[in-house]
């Protein structure tokens, strides 16, 4: 066996591609995206899955490859150059070699799906017609089909094939591919999910989408496997493992490219057909990798004014034109409940009136005009199962973004609904009530609330509590 | 190569139901709700099958298979052949119950691939030849979608040559390919059934026998008059027909077939007092409740229900509903109804709907709020009767935004009222005296402007008729407390 002439290894980022809004690539960005991550990794992955590189024309290829070895200041260049046919896979590595690429990321042959045989002379004759180290690359997700371990098994033979990264997150392949390949060939983890785990099973190293984002904790993880702390690469494991599901569950350079922004690295947009925000990606999410961002310290938290209501309780609904002297005239119902502690603590106010009372005339006002960051939600189990008496929730505090949003539709409303129904079910809320009042719940959560499952579980018991404090139940 | 003379049967062909099995609240077989079903499909009928998949023999012990088996040779009386279902997971259980059918007096034996663990081809082939030996006509049963292996086609054709009791396929895979290469290895060997609903025509046209179908349970006449038209040749009946009832055909196979089958009976009136399907399944699960309002307006719309009289807001009304719909709404001070339809997920709509007097707080909230504009959530009046009022739950940015909610929204929207007022849920004499205010949900990234229209038109259908009828009611909230899934309560 002859000795490899490149060992692949360590954490290596697979760059975005920054676009500028004419679809033109951004130089500057690219390397100023480099360089804001160059102090943190192993080696640089320009042109690979997420660097768009089906969408790039061989000319812009090769000057990605061009500017990447300029930024790396002597740390490897694993360039991708990977195509549908060999003939232009050939070309790309070519061009990525004459470049200064130090080794090139070859993905199998995709759309069309050759046999077996056909994927090993794909690989075959591009390592005869260049002389410079392959890594092998497996992306089912997106080639539709797997690079079969028999083919890698006799691929490693070949003395310019290095390595193997695998994108699958399927470890029972992974583990194969060692079992039947390690020997020879270092494989590399492509997915962000269970790097810990590929790294424990034996990978010399990752290449990532969230290599760019957050490099320091990957070069923690792999150096708390190397040494046999299991217990600390858990850890960092699991403080990403939420943003790295994002990353990998939508769209990897959509996301990341976010991501960026967000910590002021500008990484551009992504080439169409793909978009910023609205293609897999939604707002939702974006309002998702924000909180995760504020978690890691990746970006600052805002600064926001958080009140709870106080004073009585019939006093603390005149936002939507209820007064105490209402409450008081109308024979309104109200209650107010707490639970949680920190940023998952919540308080729930609560009134109940007649549909005939002002309260009638206040909550068909509220889901008629909604105000602005104070926008009323009807309170359902599921879509499709509204509970009754009809409950509007109305946030304490205003919304400022789909960040706060989230917290409020479905942890809270199903929280609240079902503590009424369950309220409803013991009798403490009349049956009598379901279609004769209304109800309206104020509910206060912090801005900064993040777990859905522990605010979910206080919500509910705030809720509870106020029911019970303004029907009498316990 | 060696001759197969044809094995195939006078009696299987045409419209074979698949059963639904009811239950009593009890949870035990309810024999005079299934009596009443037979009653109901017979005169359409060429045939019928207890214990089928839509008959849930997964969910029923040895004993109650062979209870129900027995019920429906007992009903059937010889007028119609009874084609049991006998297929268990293993070769001996499978045996045992297509011998006892045997006995009990079944014309024949529907048999399933052995399903969940994945025996390869040649165990299948044994298992079913084991099966030949008991002696009762059998047809082979290929339903991937349940079982988990499909067969192949040389597997189908080497079992239908080799055993003498193999008289028939049933192939519900919906795989028009693989069905081609059964006609084309099989035709005039065994009869060839489809069990697809949403491919009968097709399957038909291209020289099917007939079909065992969980939709001929609820619309036996129809499938009858398809059966016919195809055997004449009449090509465009059999699509105009099949396009009439592909939605109610589709919510059937795609949406949870023995609930959606079961509903549907009952909606019809038949004496169902469980319209449940047994558990794991669950109300308000594969059969969502937007499939709910949907088998509704498709069963009215096939002439299926019958208008009964309700009272609206001291208004008798002649209300095309069902059995289970509330009786009656005096009080419309303030009506709230919720609709909920989707997908796809960026095209999926939610209304939140007021119903209630003009002079009460529905129609001075409206009233008020028009004479208060707030860029962004421009709110319109999109009809005069009932006087209706659109709130845009999202603030609308952009051209594309716009379009989407005041025309497509707004399109459904109106559609649905259109719809409400001819079924009575929105009854004629009030239309001037009661307004709607619908707070919209049109996802800013929707695109596709077809889907947003017709998810608006069903969404404000349900929220529609939850109004007037007090839906959802507290039964229905209790019995669903704990299993509801809100999507968004999880992180992603």
């Amino acid at each position: 066996m002859t000795e490899k002439p490149f060992h692949p290894a360590g954490v290596n980022p697979a760059l975005v591609t920054p676009f500028k809004k004419d679809g033109t690539i951004d130089e500057a960005a690219f390397r100023r995206l480099i360089r804001f991550v160059l102090p943190h990794v192993d080696g640089l992955v320009p042109c690979g899955t997420t660097g768009e590189f089906p969408y790039l024309k061989p000319a812009e290829h090769r000057r990605l490859v061009e500017i990447a070895v300029e930024e790396a200041g002597g740390k490897p260049v694993i360039a991708g150059t990977g195509a549908e046919s060999t003939k232009k896979a050939i070309e790309l590595t070519r061009n990525a070699q004459e470049a200064g690429a130090t080794a090139c990321l070859i993905v199998t042959p995709y759309f069309l799906h050759p046999s077996d045989k056909g994927i090993y002379q794909h690989y075959r004759e591009i390592a005869q017609a260049v002389d410079l180290p392959i890594i092998l690359y497996n992306i089912p997700q997106v080639v539709n089909a797997y690079l079969p371990r028999r083919v890698v098994e006799d691929l490693a033979d070949i003395p310019n094939v290095v390595g193997l990264k695998d994108s699958s997150g399927n470890l029972t392949y992974t583990m194969e591919v060692l079992e039947y390949a390690g020997d020879r060939i270092n494989v590399l983890i492509g997915h962000d999910e269970v790097v810990l785990n590929a790294l424990a099973g034996g990978c010399a190293g990752m290449i990532l989408a969230s290599a760019q984002v957050y490099p320091e904790v990957w070069q923690a993880v792999l150096k708390a496997v190397q040494a046999g702390d299991l217990a600390t690469a858990r850890e960092l494991q699991f403080r990403v493992q939420k943003l790295s599901r994002i990353f990998c569950r939508l769209g990897g350079g959509v996301a990341v490219k976010q991501a960026l922004r967000m910590m002021g690295v500008d990484a551009g947009v992504p080439r169409k057909p793909l978009k910023s925000v609205g293609g897999a990606l939604i707002h939702e999410d974006r309002a998702e990798i924000q909180l995760e961002l504020e978690k890691l310290g990746k970006i600052q938290v805002s600064s926001f004014e958080f009140r709870v209501p106080s004073g009585p309780v019939e006093g603390r609904f005149e936002a939507v034109g209820i007064m105490a002297k209402d409450v008081a005239a109308h024979e309104m119902r109200v209650g107010t409940g707490a639970a949680g502690d920190g940023v998952e603590a919540i308080q729930i106010d609560l009134l109940c009136g007649a549909k005939s009372s002002p309260l009638g005339e206040a909550w068909a006002y509220q889901l008629t005009y909604p105000r602005h960051g104070f926008e009323a939600l009807t309170t359902i189990l599921e879509p499709n199962l509204t509970v009754r008496p009809s409950t509007l929730i109305l946030p304490a505090n205003e919304l400022r973004g789909l960040r706060q949003a989230n917290m409020i539709y479905g942890p809270t409303q199903n929280a609240v609904a079902q503590a009424i129904v369950d309220r409803l079910a013991a009798n403490v809320i009349p049956e009598s009530a379901m279609h004769t009042h209304v109800m309206i719940v104020q509910a206060a959560v912090h801005p900064q609330a993040l777990d859905r499952r522990v605010l979910h579980h206080n919500a509910y018991e705030a809720t509870r509590a106020a029911i019970d404090d303004a029907f009498g139940g316990s | 190569m060696s001759k197969t003379k044809s094995k195939k049967q006078d009696w299987f062909k045409g419209v074979f139901p698949a059963l639904v099995t009811p239950f009593t609240l009890a949870d035990e077989i309810d024999e005079q709700a299934y009596r009443a079903l037979i009653r109901y499909v017979l005169p359409h009928v060429n045939g019928v099958v207890p214990c089928g998949t839509t008959g849930e023999f997964s969910s029923m012990t040895f004993e109650e298979k062979q209870r129900v088996i027995a019920i429906c040779i007992d009903e059937v009386a010889g007028r119609v052949p009874v084609l049991a279902g006998t297929g268990c997971t293993t070769t001996q259980e499978t045996v045992e119950l297509t011998r006892w059918a045997k006995e009990a007096g079944a014309t024949g034996a529907l048999v399933v691939a052995p399903y969940f663990l994945k025996p390869t081809f040649n165990e299948v082939f044994d298992h079913y030849k084991a099966v030949d030996k008991v002696g009762l006509p059998i047809v082979l049963y290929n339903i991937p979608q349940c079982a988990g292996t499909h067969y192949k086609w040389w597997t189908a054709e080497g079992m239908a040559r080799a055993f003498d009791s193999v008289i028939g396929i049933k192939d519900s895979s919906g795989d028009m390919p693989f069905f081609m290469a059964l006609l084309e290895k099989l035709r005039g060997i065994v009869g060839i059934f489809v069990g697809h609903d949403e491919i009968v025509g097709p399957a038909l046209l291209a020289g099917a026998d007939g079909m065992i179908l969980a939709s001929a349970n609820v619309i036996p006449d129809i499938w009858q008059e398809i059966y016919q038209a195809a055997q004449r040749g009449d090509i465009e009946f059999v699509r105009q027909r099949q396009k009439e009832i592909q939605i109610l055909t589709r919510i059937v196979v795609r949406k949870g077939s023995p609930q959606a089958v079961k509903e549907a009976l009952r909606m019809m009136g038949l004496p169902f007092t469980n319209s449940d399907a047994r558990l794991p399944f669950v109300k308000g699960g594969e059969f969502e409740r937007e499939d709910y309002e949907d088998m509704r307006t498709q069963l009215a719309n096939l002439g299926k229900l019958s208008p009964v009289k309700k009272l609206y807001g001291g208004q008798v009304v002649d209300y095309v509903a069902t059995p289970e719909t509330p009786g009656q709404l005096e009080d419309l001070t303030l009506c709230v109804g919720e609709g909920f339809a989707g997908p796809p997920f960026r095209e999926l709509a939610h209304i939140d709907l007021l119903l209630g007097w003009k002079d009460g707080p529905v129609g001075r909230a409206l009233e008020r709020a028009l004479g208060e504009p707030r860029p962004g959530h421009e709110l319109a009046v999109i009809n005069e009767r009932p006087r209706t009022l659109l709130v845009p739950t999202v603030t609308v940015r952009g051209k594309k935004a716009r379009q989407l909610v005041y025309e497509e929204a707004v399109s459904g929207v109106n559609l649905a009222i259109e719809h409400a007022i001819q079924e009575g849920a929105l009854p004629e004499p009030l239309l001037d005296d009661v307004c709607l205010i619908a707070n919209v949900f049109v996802h800013p990234a929707a695109s596709i402007r077809r889907r947003v229209q017709v998810n608006n038109y069903k969404a404000m259908r349900g929220a529609i008729r939850k109004a007037i009828e007090g839906r959802p009611t507290l039964a229905e909230l209790v019995a669903e407390k704990d299993a509801a899934r809100h999507p968004f309560r999880y992180a992603p």
